[in-house]
């Protein structure tokens, strides 16, 4: 489980972004990247020294500029939780995949089948052309 | 039979980083130290990382080690102060060094220190703090004016 998986776990809970320049944001996690990029929504700003505050509705947070977040005690237990719905979806997908061989196989043959039609479709346009030019002449 | 095995290489597979961030794979799920480019110092337990060396730390404790009162030298820790964090994500970029603590000695050192609270402490940093930048900006000047440069950056105060 990869940190920035947790992070989009922690979608939708208040958390606390300190960036590099000691400004403080704190306010709920709307979205995130893979870059750490963040938008945060009802927030607010406090300033390096910790006296200025600024109530903001909505922020963009450029990753590279974050210095550390600070998540909700239970971000951790759920990103377990999701990480163990999406493995055992994995794994039932996987399975169903398994039984259906065959169809993969046809897949592929549906494919050439299409190959061919657009290859005699190529060919019957050449054969019109050739029909035009005889016409003219 | 064949459904466990797939699930053991699947674990395997992710505990698995290509990187060399991934000499710190055997820190996971240990209590570790690490020491942040604003001199901050976060004791907790590694859950997770990735290839830019991004760490979660969970149950995390911010301490601030200070000298002897009224001097401003950090290197003979007298007193410290402490802070219960939770769970942290740091960015790789902003670690100095980070290890694993032995957690059978780690209160060792404190015991001949005396706490303070964190709030007195965290102003007394950031005093210090401010002493320095002044010392180094003015440092700056004297350089530059005999056409050195002063190699310092304004986050770096670790």
């Amino acid at each position: 489980m990869l940190p920035l998986y947790i992070l989009t776990s922690a979608k939708n809970q208040p958390i606390l972004v300190e960036l590099k320049n000691g400004e403080t944001l704190n306010g709920l996690l709307t979205n995130c990247d893979s870059w750490m990029n963040l938008t945060l929504s009802e927030v607010i700003q406090t300033s390096p020294n910790g006296e200025d505050f600024l109530k903001i509705p909505e922020i963009y947070i450029r990753g590279n500029h974050i210095k550390y977040l600070r998540l909700p005690e239970q971000t951790m237990d759920q990103a377990k939780e999701q990480n163990l719905i999406n493995m055992e979806q994995r794994n039932k997908n996987q399975r169903r995949r398994g039984n259906n061989n065959g169809n993969y196989n046809n897949n592929g043959n549906f494919n050439r089948r299409r190959n061919d039609n657009n290859q005699s479709n190529r060919r019957n346009f050449n054969n019109r052309r050739f029909n035009n030019n005889n016409n003219t002449e | 039979m064949s459904e466990t095995d797939s699930n053991v290489e699947d674990l395997y597979l992710e505990s698995y980083a290509f990187t060399t961030a991934a000499a710190i794979v055997g820190s996971v799920d240990r209590k570790i130290f690490v020491l942040l480019r604003d001199g901050r110092n976060l004791f907790g337990v590694l859950r997770t990382f990735d290839q830019f060396a991004n760490l979660v730390l969970q149950d995390t404790i911010e301490r601030i080690y200070l000298g002897s009162e009224g001097s401003d030298d950090l290197s003979k820790p007298e007193r410290f102060g402490e802070a219960y964090r939770g769970v942290f994500m740091v960015r790789g970029e902003n670690v100095v060094m980070m290890g694993e603590v032995d957690i059978d000695h780690e209160d060792e050192h404190l015991e001949v220190l005396s706490q303070i609270p964190f709030e007195v402490a965290e102003k007394e940093l950031k005093s210090i703090h401010k002493q320095k930048m002044k010392f180094e900006k003015a440092k700056t000047k004297k350089l530059l004016s005999k056409g050195l440069i002063n190699d310092f950056a304004k986050s770096d105060l670790y």
